[in-house]
């Protein structure tokens, strides 16, 4: 696949994660949960922005993150 | 044979005249100009005149100051002094239509080209017609902007913009250039389209950046559409070609009247997508942590391929968009609990407030899809000024006179459901609760940390505690405590909220009265 930019993608908001639902080189589609984080009692999804192939998941299971926090990066 | 020979020299002279009159016409024509109309093509994939064609129904642009001919210019050199103004159809229905001609001194304004654009705005406002600019310039144009001869006396432009909001739908499409004028004019429009990669807006361009203030940075980075619309929801809409902006153009005026006097057009109803519909019902998750993307139940209640998302990459906690149902236009809102668990945040609520304003201005009326655990807390919201914005959000809702209605999906918590329109907070001629509901002042494990911390720090296992404490206050917070105690209308099924909505819409006025004590305006708190 042809890499057309490299997207950082960031956590809308503090929390914990909860469950990693993608590892590099799965393929997916914008609006595709990537993470998915606990915060307010709720689980939270990072969704990917677009369509591309996980490059690189940044964090892990129980770890906690911060509002605008890199978890991931997405090749398109 | 002196009359004779005056005649001839008459009629010499005014073949003379019309000769002139032809090349000067012609001299503005995009197939009398390969240079400019090349140039202009290695940038963008329209010329100003062909985005009108493109635009408009077939044949019926009538354009308005066409010969115009700047101070030191000639018709060839700066036509129509950079912008091409006229009026036009779409869809059957008149609109005014002014386009910047980036190939004329980069699109700027010339003393007659801002006349000409006053001129556009004055008209849509007198003839009660949207106003569309399509923006591919800049600002003054030095050589007269740096004459006080002419640059004293300003424009009425933002006046005449100001007055007529509300009154006609105003849309910007940024083609291209759109830093300082062009964004000026969209900052008082209704709705703004950028083209992605290729067109750019803000306050001023990186050459004038880096004058005024030494800060580096390119025009994308600055004012490109990933972060104008996508980060900072300056416009509503990024498209990936001018194509698709135009074509935005039409899609949004087909829910709109041309005038805030007349009703917004109705189309031939249509059942919402079969899928959708079938797994509305099931949308909801059983557990009340779960996300789920409320986009599907607005496609499972909308008349199918009638939903037009506005903004739909910023603020994505909150979705907006125009919509119709059994052929009705109407404006849902709704909080995505797959975005921040649908949090209202500054961004949301700027975003919403905005909405709401559109969609009263033109008779739309207002659906609320209420699952909102609350406004968002902690520093950076105080930052974000939230106690304002937030106030923003029931500030339009107040003002509104057109039908809404509010459906709890799921939560409906704290001042977020006054703001989302819930109970009898803003008259809902319905308000209604689906069973999956809770209705409550604050979150459950909130209220429980507050009410009883010194029960839960007492406890042998406080977590214990604390989830059955919840568990309890729980049972108090069901949708048919809410209509038992005539804070809801009723309860209703998914699949038994279309035809609800559709019912209650049919019954409401399209306008209440204005119930407003007498004052002159409004004060927004933004």
């Amino acid at each position: 696949m042809e890499i057309k930019s490299e997207i950082k993608i960031e956590s809308e908001i503090a929390g914990k994660v909860w469950q990693i639902s993608t590892g590099p080189g799965d393929q997916v589609a914008e609006d595709d949960p990537i993470v998915i984080l606990e915060s307010m009692k709720m689980e939270i999804p990072v969704v990917a922005p677009a369509d591309g192939v996980i490059a690189e998941i940044l964090v892990a299971v129980d770890e906690p993150v911060e509002e605008g926090q890199v978890v991931a990066v997405l090749n398109t | 044979m002196a009359g004779k020979q005056q005649m001839e020299e008459t009629r010499s002279a005014q073949m003379q005249a019309r000769a002139e009159i032809a090349t000067a016409r012609a001299a503005l024509m995009d197939e009398n100009r390969p240079d400019a109309v090349a140039r202009q093509l290695r940038r963008a994939e329209m010329t100003a005149r062909e985005r009108i064609a493109t635009l408009c129904d077939d044949g019926t642009f009538v354009e308005s100051g066409a010969l115009v001919r700047d101070r030191d210019g000639d018709h060839a050199r700066t036509p129509a002094d950079g912008v091409v103004t006229g009026t036009g159809q779409i869809d059957g229905r008149w609109v005014v239509i002014a386009s910047q001609d980036f190939t004329v001194h980069g699109g700027s304004s010339g003393v007659l080209g801002s006349a000409k654009m006053q001129r556009a705005t004055k008209l849509a406002k007198r003839d009660g017609l949207p106003l569309i600019f399509l923006l591919d310039g800049s600002g003054h144009r030095i050589q007269d902007g740096q004459d006080s001869r002419h640059f004293a006396h300003a424009s009425g432009m933002f006046h005449d913009m100001a007055r007529i909001s509300g009154w006609v739908p105003v849309i910007s499409a940024m083609m291209g250039a759109g830093f300082a004028g062009p964004t000026n004019y969209a900052g008082l429009s209704d709705f703004v389209i950028m083209v992605r990669g290729q067109s750019y807006m803000g306050m001023a361009g990186p050459e004038l950046v880096k004058a005024g203030t030494g800060e580096e940075i390119d025009k994308q980075d600055l004012g490109g559409a990933h972060v104008q619309v996508d980060q900072h929801g300056l416009a509503d809409l990024g498209v990936a070609n001018e194509a698709e902006a135009l074509q935005a153009i039409r899609t949004y005026l087909s829910f709109l009247p041309s005038n805030a006097g007349l009703q917004p057009p109705v189309q031939p109803a249509r059942a919402p997508d079969a899928k959708a519909a079938t797994r509305l019902p099931h949308l909801i998750p059983d557990e009340s942590r779960k996300f789920y993307d409320v986009r599907k139940v607005i496609a499972g209640l909308a008349d199918q391929d009638s939903i037009f998302e506005l903004m739909p990459t910023f603020a994505a906690n909150a979705v907006t968009a125009m919509a119709r149902l059994d052929g009705r236009p109407v404006g849902f809102i709704a909080n995505q609990a797959m975005r921040m668990a649908g949090t209202l945040n500054s961004p949301a609520c700027e975003k919403i407030a905005h909405f709401v304003a559109v969609c009263d201005a033109f008779g739309l009326p207002l659906i609320y899809l209420v699952d909102v655990p609350g406004f968002l807390i902690g520093s950076g919201a105080e930052r974000s000024l939230l106690g304002r914005r937030s106030a923003k959000l029931v500030f339009e809702l107040g003002h509104a006179t057109v039908p809404r209605i509010s459906v709890v999906l799921r939560k409906g918590y704290g001042l977020g459901y006054y703001g989302m329109c819930g109970g009898r907070s803003f008259d809902a001629d319905a308000s209604l609760a689906w069973p999956s509901a809770e209705i409550c002042a604050m979150s459950l494990y909130g209220a429980a940390n507050v009410a009883y911390r010194k029960q839960i720090l007492a406890a042998d296992d406080p977590d214990a505690k604390r989830d059955e404490l919840v568990q309890q206050m729980r049972d108090n917070i069901s949708p048919l405590r809410a209509a038992e105690g005539y804070g809801v209308d009723d309860v209703i099924e998914p699949d038994e909220t279309r035809d609800y909505l559709i019912r209650v819409l049919d019954r409401a006025p399209a306008r209440r009265d204005n119930q407003m004590p007498p004052k002159f305006r409004a004060i927004s708190p933004f």
